[in-house]
């Protein structure tokens, strides 16, 4: 756990960086600094590490005052990882990550078949140990960064911007492999982003800075959708933090019907009967996969299936996979269905059942009123 | 051709490869001397150079006094200087010196000061204390900018060095200094030939010193071809 207790900068010159700041990180959770730039919070999160040394208050790790011990000590119990990844590019991937491990004084074989495992652990093969820096991509050299960070298997790791200086595509599996490593090591870590979408993302807990340091709301990223404490807050999160929210809570409350669904096999008098009581058909093959969507007026008057050609099926979009996906994306797949109805589908893609856009509206009434939703990801 | 055969000639005259002022003991008083003002040079301006860069303070007065040094006339100031000291080895070292000083203060200063923020930050940040921060990150990083200035140090000191001995001191511009004097035309060009040939070994042990003791991290084209 690190405790800010009153922790303020003020600069020579009177600029306040970080106003008295009261802030709890909980230990083996992610809490988020999120916030414009000049909100002070890479100064919160270099004060950790006395990488900047605070001008009021104090900082306990775990109840012990982080001035307890020199610098140099404290900061090789803690991870840190910057923008850049900071590599030293005249060491191999394998010698980076075996700095601090080195730095503590364990012997060379230890420090390399750790270095080797978390190489394995941020998901770098093994021939990218023996390579230099340079011959990496960024986002390789950020894995590497972490798997730096983690050598010594610190309590606590420092994350500032960690992900920023990569594309989009790179940057949502980095995240992905973060969530995915933090679920094992469950480590306390702090994270600054200046990129709200990712603080919701990864944090259990975001604090929302405003420009000279003022902590402006403090919660979980669901409350702080819900109900932000302030404009500031509210404008920070953006116009489609409604929708945004849903995708804290589970798309398996979403009621699904199953009487649009006709396979190419149903007789011709069940599928004209079902087509009196539905404007679409949704056609699946004997797998039960989707094939797309028939409008009511292109089934063939005698109701027989075999005869509709392929080009009148009408596509299903993307579809939902009803035991992980969240109501965020069971209402996007029905909203951007032609039909307006979304396909509810199993682990293995095979067809549940179907809701129109309708059918959702009493389960996000009763999300968005809703108690402690789970944490959907 | 005539000169260049005159040169050959005297190069290849046996009684010149011996004695107190044969071409070996030149050779090696050519070389003493110009080790000795590059390690002089860089015992004064390599500490220097790593205490500006890694504090980034001092810049400014590194740059002048490397301009300064720079602009120092060498004949002109070995002159002066055996005049007022007499023919002492001190008075002859203090312009090499000179010149070793500006290449090796300067790119050290530089290489330092310019090693990636983020590097050295991160460095820190790891739990690396100031002088391992300067000697395991900033000092390997900025070596190729670093060795690039003993290189120039060295192609000074080498060049005059055969100056110096205008001052009736040793080393290889002995022959070319005494050759003019007695209008002896093939030892002045087979002195400038075993000027040229010394510069060249520096050259290649330079290039030694680059392959043994710059990381291949640092040479991405090496590495890419």
């Amino acid at each position: 756990m690190i405790s800010f207790q009153q922790v303020g900068k003020t600069y020579a010159d009177g600029t306040v960086a970080v106003a008295a700041t009261d802030l709890t990180a909980d230990s083996g959770r992610i809490t988020v600094l999120v916030g414009p730039s000049g909100s002070g919070k890479t100064t919160l999160l270099r004060m950790v590490n006395r990488m900047i040394d605070p001008t009021s208050g104090s900082i306990l790790i775990d109840g012990v005052d982080i001035r307890s011990k020199p610098a140099p000590e404290l900061r090789r119990g803690i991870g840190y990882v910057i923008q850049n990844a900071g590599l030293f590019p005249h060491r191999t991937v394998l010698a980076n990550v075996m700095t601090v491990p080195r730095l503590l004084g364990w012997s060379k074989d230890r420090a390399r078949e750790r270095a080797m495992e978390l190489l394995a652990t941020v998901g770098l093969a093994e021939e990218h140990a023996k390579r230099y820096p340079f011959q990496l991509s960024g986002g390789q050299q950020q894995r590497v960064g972490v798997a730096r960070a983690l050598a010594a298997d610190p309590p606590v790791l420092l994350m500032d911007e960690p992900f920023s200086a990569v594309d989009p595509v790179v940057r949502k599996d980095l995240q992905t492999e973060l969530l995915r490593i933090q679920s094992e090591l469950e480590k306390t870590i702090l994270f600054v982003t200046h990129d709200i979408d990712e603080a919701i993302l990864l944090g259990d807990k975001v604090a929302v800075l405003n420009t000279g340091g003022v902590l402006e709301q403090f919660d979980t990223p669901t409350e702080l959708l819900a109900s932000p404490k302030n404009a500031f807050v509210e404008g920070f999160l953006g116009a489609d933090r409604g929708v945004r929210r849903l995708s804290f809570f589970p798309s398996e409350t979403v009621p699904l019907r199953t009487d649009p669904i006709v396979t190419l096999d149903t007789t011709p008098a069940e599928v004209l009967a079902r087509k009196s009581e539905q404007p679409w058909l949704l056609v699946v093959d004997a797998g039960r996969r989707p094939l797309g969507w028939l409008p009511e007026q292109r089934v063939p008057a005698d109701g027989d299936l075999q005869k509709v050609p392929a080009g009148d099926l009408v596509s299903y979009g993307h579809t939902f996979a009803v035991d992980r996906d969240t109501l965020r994306a069971a209402l996007d797949s029905a909203v951007l269905s032609p039909s307006s109805r979304a396909v509810g589908v199993d682990p293995e893609g095979r067809v549940v059942g179907v809701a129109t856009v309708e059918d959702l509206v009493p389960v996000i009434r009763a999300a968005q009123n809703g108690s402690t939703p789970e944490n959907g990801r | 051709m005539n000169v260049l055969t005159d040169a050959w000639g005297w190069l290849t005259t046996s009684a010149n490869w011996h004695g107190s002022d044969g071409i070996p003991t030149r050779f090696v008083e050519h070389f003493e001397y110009s080790v000795e003002a590059v390690l002089i040079g860089a015992l004064i301006a390599f500490p220097l150079g790593l205490l500006t860069g890694h504090t980034k303070r001092g810049g400014l007065v590194v740059t002048s006094l490397a301009n300064v040094a720079r602009a120092l006339p060498t004949l002109g100031l070995v002159v002066l200087l055996v005049v007022v000291m007499g023919v002492k080895f001190r008075a002859v070292m203090i312009p090499l010196v000179a010149l070793t000083v500006p290449p090796i203060l300067l790119n050290t200063y530089e290489g330092v000061r310019n090693v990636d923020p983020q590097l050295t930050d991160a460095a820190k940040g790891m739990g690396l204390r100031p002088w391992q921060v300067l000697w395991r990150a900033e000092v390997p990083a900025a070596l190729p900018l670093i060795l690039t200035g003993f290189q120039f140090a060295a192609v000074n000191a080498v060049a005059n060095t055969a100056i110096a001995a205008y001052s009736s001191f040793g080393g290889l511009g002995r022959f070319i200094i005494d050759g003019l004097a007695t209008t002896e035309y093939g030892e002045v060009a087979g002195g400038a030939v075993l000027i040229v040939i010394a510069a060249i070994l520096n050259l290649l042990f330079f290039i030694l010193l680059r392959r043994i003791f710059i990381s291949p991290g640092l040479q991405p084209k090496k590495l890419a071809g």
